[in-house]
């Protein structure tokens, strides 16, 4: 994506309206929506013809049709169908084959009992039987577009991705104008390879579709690009656009950075749920309870029962760690809509914080089924099983989500200690030096590797990482990693002690007095001290109280990451060789 | 006035012949409008006035056989001695013992003259005295064409030996009768319908029968053997495209449309079977043919509301036939509630004790249930009944398979391919059996012929019933060391079934003797997301995962270290689970080939 967007906007605006009324007469709400958005935005260019004047079915058929769509806008599916059935013209068998698939999805739903009660048998067994007779159709090559769509939605819902993603490639190629067949196909798009190895038509649709599943493949940055380059090729008052661009702070954790995106999108676009349960999910990280709650009050008085509103409802709950009222209302959500990825998450995350492993486990599988490339579920699912002491299950959950995360050092350093407990020490010391070299966020990578090389009685390496932790969270003086720092700075005084290097131990024993739990041994370490340097000379005492304010360690200061780097790799091959 | 005329009647003299015809007449339109009392009443009085004419004596007795005095109108018949010098008398008599059940009586009748020659010495002597009886000097009564007669007298006598359980000597009658008038559609009927003959042996009667001779013209012959052609044998020209070619004014007609629909149920082509069999019972809601079908039907695509209404229907309206209670047997069945359907598919064959299909549907009722041995009598009572069907057979070989009795099983197999040589059904058994016999080379064998049969009966699609076939071909190909091959023809099978659990976790195991375990971690992950409580491939995760923690880098970017690690597949040995696989998945294929098979055939008759 070397080359910026230029769009012909009135080219564009003429598709865009052809777009519009073909979805709509077929009855694809969705893309209907979202196109129209689109064009609202080019509401500034003039086209010569407004409304497209190609006949959609065989003349004999258009009263068919007519009757038939106005039972699809109201919803009733099988009556839709049935005054359809023997229609020939590819967008009244269209309808008809929707309108049997969103009867079968409407009734998998009506019949859910229990929220992880698998399929209905005999639903499954419908949608094949639709499916076989759309397979038919597409052996003998008489599906169109659309139907190609609805063909591969239907071979998606039976798993079946592959046929699914070469079919609705298909249905792209066939009528780019479609936003819903794009984005059925993001979401089969499970790894950047099968990203590259896809063949696009070459239309301004494209961008959308790349924007998006670089967004789905975490590659935010890429992502960013091309929504600002079509922010400024003309659609600038897009709220579609405005609303991506904060998924993708959100996604790089620059949290305050979509919190405001988000507030401009809400400014522009007051009565749009679509996204709300993001943004709510982003103040609950910051933990803005007030603002949550305002969020929650407006969603829900716009509309209670959309799945973002108790989405967002949950969240508020949750935030209040009333996480059995969370569950409620991320059940409903589900019951809504059971493909609805993110409530099932975040009820993943409530059943854990209720410590009920079972249900927490099932959410997140239900999770991983609905969207294979949702890291924060596999990530619940390694957490889960860590409870349950199966480290090598939760080596496996917590590998698909560093994979789908490759740069977040919470993954590796949740890997890392995976392979402490299995024992594989090798692994668990890369793992953590990776979570140093990619930035740690937590601070936790270091400390575990100071402890990990205390345990392997490395005392140097642990001396100087612990230091180095030190040297990071003294200035800060957080008071979230207290004790990790109060034993951090009693190993060093230990450590310096041992080598009889008094003076600093001395300035450690010091820091240990500041903590409550290392007090009693800051002390009798001092009296060490005092005692050893009673028996060596005596009259630098003045010199190391100074140095005392500025714990500096110059010593040990100039280890990096990097270097740490270095001699570990010296060492493992050391290791490999005495193998 | 009307005093002097009644006694001018009255002195009517009793010489002066009456206008007997004027009677006969009146006798003919009542029994045309079936007022039976009536006729009979004046048919006696007919007779009274012809002083016992042959004739009139005939139409008495046909009167009371009309009002089911059947043993009044014998005894009238055999009284008067008619039956010896009339054979329509012979055949009417004999008619009303059958129907009163008096069966050795009216084979006696049938027979009368050649006690001596002993008819049970064969079909031969069977063809000689049916000869003989016809070619009797004979008076004949007007408006009976003689070929006609004689085949009814044929086919009668056929009647009497199937109420016999004499069913070879039965099916010898039907023979002769079809052939003394290629019309006589009931001996061809039971000939077809109740399965008595072989394929082969459709194929010779219908070459063998002197259609040529007994039509007028060309297009009578063609019409007449197109028609009976394409009711034969379905699921031996089961490409529904290979239909004969009938008149084409008959390809509405409901019996060859009947036919058709059949064929599309043996091509396991159900919602076609099924949009079929609708249109017809549209038109003719009680099509006796069609309804069979049409239930099978319903059972296969698990309409069980329509099922349960069709069946009170059927109930309410023909509560003595046996296809209303196989309908209510069929839905207890499809509901999974044994012990109902097994009442009411008995009620079924105690009403029809030749009606097939129930018997097969009370045998599936008892093998659902892993009770073999009683499912085997039921299948074994089927197969008698059933002489030119395999499907019995296959049945009882696959209850063989599954008490783990597999010689048995093959042998009943090789019976079942005699009557059916290609059926891919039985060659898909015959494979199962090889496979249970670690015999993989020769189940692979089998397995290919029969998906190559598959392939030949639903071009360009094939049914999702095969998933099992693909399924068993991947199990053989993995024994045999090809998993590039087992993994296609599983990823067949899940195209075919999706979101199919045992699939899913057979991919898994192949991907982990791949030595893929990241794939084959995910296979049996979402085998397991399908079924909970599978051990197998719970057992076979940890292992995979077990495996996966030294295999795979510590973190994506990192390179793989070397290959110190010993592959799966040099491991396999010790891995326990192999072992459970081994003895796990035969009866696993068997179960769903079970399921496969229930009900592919409720409709033989």
């Amino acid at each position: 994506m070397e080359t910026s967007v230029i769009l012909n906007l009135e080219e564009v605006k003429a598709d865009l309206l052809k777009g519009i009324y073909q979805c709509s007469v077929r009855g694809l709400m969705h893309s209907t929506k979202w196109l129209s958005e689109l064009n609202h935005c080019l509401s500034h260019i003039k086209v010569n013809s407004y409304l497209p004047r190609e006949p959609i079915v065989d003349l004999e058929e258009y009263d068919s049709y007519l009757l038939a769509k106005s039972y699809f806008d109201l919803k009733e599916y099988d009556r839709c169908a049935f005054y359809i059935e023997n229609c020939k013209s590819s967008c009244a068998k269209f309808l008809n084959m929707y309108a049997k698939y969103f009867s079968l999805e409407r009734k998998k739903i009506d019949n859910l009992n229990e929220l992880f009660a698998g399929p209905d048998p005999k639903l499954v067994s419908e949608l094949q039987r639709l499916c076989t007779e759309l397979r038919a159709d597409y052996l003998r090559g008489n599906l169109d577009a659309f139907c190609l769509y609805l063909y591969g939605v239907v071979l998606k819902r039976l798993d079946l991705l592959d046929e699914a993603r070469q079919v609705l490639s298909e249905s792209v190629t066939l009528e780019p104008l479609h936003w819903g067949a794009w984005l059925e196909l993001v979401n089969l798009i499970t790894d950047r390879a099968k990203l590259r190895s896809l063949s696009l038509p070459d239309h301004w649709m494209k961008h959308f579709f790349l924007a998006h599943a670089y967004l789905e493949q975490q590659m935010n940055d890429e992502a960013l690009d091309i929504y600002n380059e079509l922010q400024n090729a003309g659609f600038n008052g897009s709220s579609y656009l405005l609303a991506q661009k904060a998924i993708v702070f959100h996604n790089k954790r620059e949290v305050t950075e979509a919190i405001a995106t988000f507030r401009k999108l809400r400014k522009m676009d007051p009565y749009n749920l679509d996204n709300m349960d993001t943004l709510s999910n982003l103040l609950y990280v910051k933990e803005m309870r007030v603002e949550l709650a305002y969020l929650a009050q407006e969603v829900s008085e716009i509309d209670k029962y959309r799945i973002e509103t108790c989405c967002v409802i949950g969240n508020y709950y949750s935030l209040r760690s009333d996480h059995h009222k969370a569950v409620l209302y991320f059940q409903r959500a589900l019951r809504l809509n059971p493909q609805y990825l993110a409530a099932w998450t975040l009820m993943g995350h409530e059943y854990m914080e209720m410590k009920n492993t079972n249900a927490a486990i099932q959410s997140y599988r239900q999770a991983i089924e609905v969207n294979r490339r949702d890291y924060r579920a596999w990530y619940g699912l390694g957490q889960t099983y860590e409870i349950l002491k199966m480290p090598s299950y939760s080596l496996y959950y917590y590998k698909q989500a560093q994979n789908l995360r490759p740069n977040d050092s919470r993954m590796l350093v949740a890997l890392g200690e995976t392979y402490e407990k299995l024992e594989k020490v090798q692994e668990a010391l890369k793992c953590f030096y990776k979570a140093r070299s990619v930035g740690d966020v937590e601070g936790s990578a270091i400390l575990k590797l100071a402890k990990l090389f205390d345990k392997l009685s490395n005392p140097d390496q642990a001396a100087s990482a612990f230091s180095e932790f030190v040297n990071e969270n003294d200035t800060n003086s957080g008071m979230e990693n207290k004790s990790e720092l109060s034993q951090a700075y009693k190993y060093l005084a230990n450590f310096h002690l041992k080598k009889n290097q008094l003076e600093l131990a001395y300035t450690f024993a010091q820091k240990c007095l500041n903590y409550e739990e290392t007090k009693e041994e800051g002390k009798a370490l001092l009296r060490t001290i005092a005692q050893k340097r009673g028996l060596d000379e005596d009259d630098k005492e003045m010199q190391f109280e100074e140095s005392s304010s500025a714990p500096a360690t110059p010593k040990y200061s100039n280890i990096s990451p990097r270097n740490l780097n270095l001699c570990y790799y010296n060492m493992s091959v050391n290791e490999n060789q005495s193998d | 006035m009307p005093e002097e005329s009644y006694s001018e009647e009255m002195k009517i003299n009793p010489d002066k012949p009456v206008n007997v015809d004027n009677y006969r007449k009146l006798v003919r339109s009542y029994l045309d409008l079936h007022l039976y009392t009536s006729a009979l009443f004046w048919a006696d009085k007919v007779v009274s006035l012809s002083d016992g004419e042959p004739e009139d004596v005939y139409w008495l007795a046909q009167c009371m056989f009309l009002l089911k005095q059947y043993h009044r109108a014998a005894f009238l018949l055999k009284n008067k001695g008619l039956h010896k010098t009339h054979l329509v008398c012979r055949y009417l008599a004999a008619k009303c013992l059958l129907e009163a059940k008096e069966y050795n009586e009216a084979l006696e009748l049938l027979s009368c003259d050649e006690r001596e020659s002993n008819y049970s010495s064969g079909s031969s002597g069977i063809t000689e005295s049916i000869n003989s009886l016809l070619d009797q000097a004979d008076n004949t009564i007007k408006g009976f064409p003689v070929p006609s007669l004689h085949s009814a007298v044929l086919y009668l006598k056929g009647c009497v030996y199937e109420a016999l359980d004499n069913r070879s000597l039965a099916s010898e009658c039907y023979k002769q009768a079809l052939k003394r008038d290629v019309f006589c559609f009931n001996a061809f009927q039971s000939l077809v319908q109740h399965q008595m003959l072989t394929a082969w042996e459709e194929n010779d009667l219908i070459s063998s029968l002197p259609i040529t001779e007994q039509c007028k013209s060309k297009d009578d012959e063609w019409l007449v053997r197109s028609v009976y052609e394409s009711l034969l044998k379905k699921y031996h020209s089961v490409p529904p495209r290979s239909v004969v070619q009938t008149h084409p004014r008959l390809k509405g007609n409901l019996d060859l449309r009947v036919a058709e629909a059949e064929r599309h149920y043996y091509a396991c082509n159900y919602t076609e079977c099924f949009r079929i069999t609708q249109e017809i019972l549209e038109e003719d809601p009680y099509h006796t043919t069609c309804l069979p079908i049409h239930i099978a039907g319903l059972v296969e695509l698990k309409k069980t509301n329509a099922l349960f209404y069709l069946a009170h229907d059927l109930v309410d309206i023909r509560p003595d036939l046996a296809v209303s209670w196989f309908a209510v047997g069929c839905y207890y069945f499809l509901k999974g509630k044994t012990d109902p359907a097994r009442r009411y598919l008995g009620k079924a064959t105690s009403l029809d004790r030749l009606f097939g299909p129930a018997w097969l549907a009370y045998g599936h009722s008892f093998a659902i249930e892993n009770e073999h041995d009683q499912a085997m009598a039921a299948y074994f009572k089927a197969s008698q009944l059933m002489k030119g069907c395999h499907l019995p057979l296959l049945y009882i070989g696959l209850e063989c398979g599954l008490t783990n009795n597999n010689r048995l099983a093959e042998k009943f197999f090789s019976q079942a391919q005699t009557i059916a040589p290609d059926d891919p059904f039985v060659l898909h058994e015959m494979g199962v059996t090889a496979f249970q016999n670690t015999d993989y080379n020769e189940a692979l064998k089998y397995f290919e012929q029969a998906l190559e049969r598959v392939r030949q009966i639903n071009e360009p699609l094939i049914a999702d019933k095969w998933e099992a076939l693909f399924n068993n071909l991947g199990h053989t190909c993995r024994k045999l060391r090809r998993f590039d091959k087992a993994l296609e023809y599983h990823q067949q099978a899940l195209v075919l079934s999706p979101q199919n659990g045992s699939t899913l976790s057979a991919i898994g195991f192949v991907q982990a003797l791949m030595g893929n375990l990241e794939k084959s971690a995910e296979s049996f992950h979402k085998a397991l997301g399908i079924r909970r409580d599978d051990v197998f491939s719970t057992s076979m995760l940890t292992i995979v995962l077990e495996h996966l923690v030294g295999e795979s880098p510590p973190y994506t970017g990192e390179d793989a270290p070397g290959v110190d690690c010993p592959s799966l597949l040099e491991m396999k040995p010790e891995i326990p689970d192999a072992q459970i696989l081994i003895n796990r998945t035969p009866p696993r294929i068997a179960d769903e080939m079970d399921m496969t098979d229930s009900f592919q055939d409720e409709n033989n008759s």
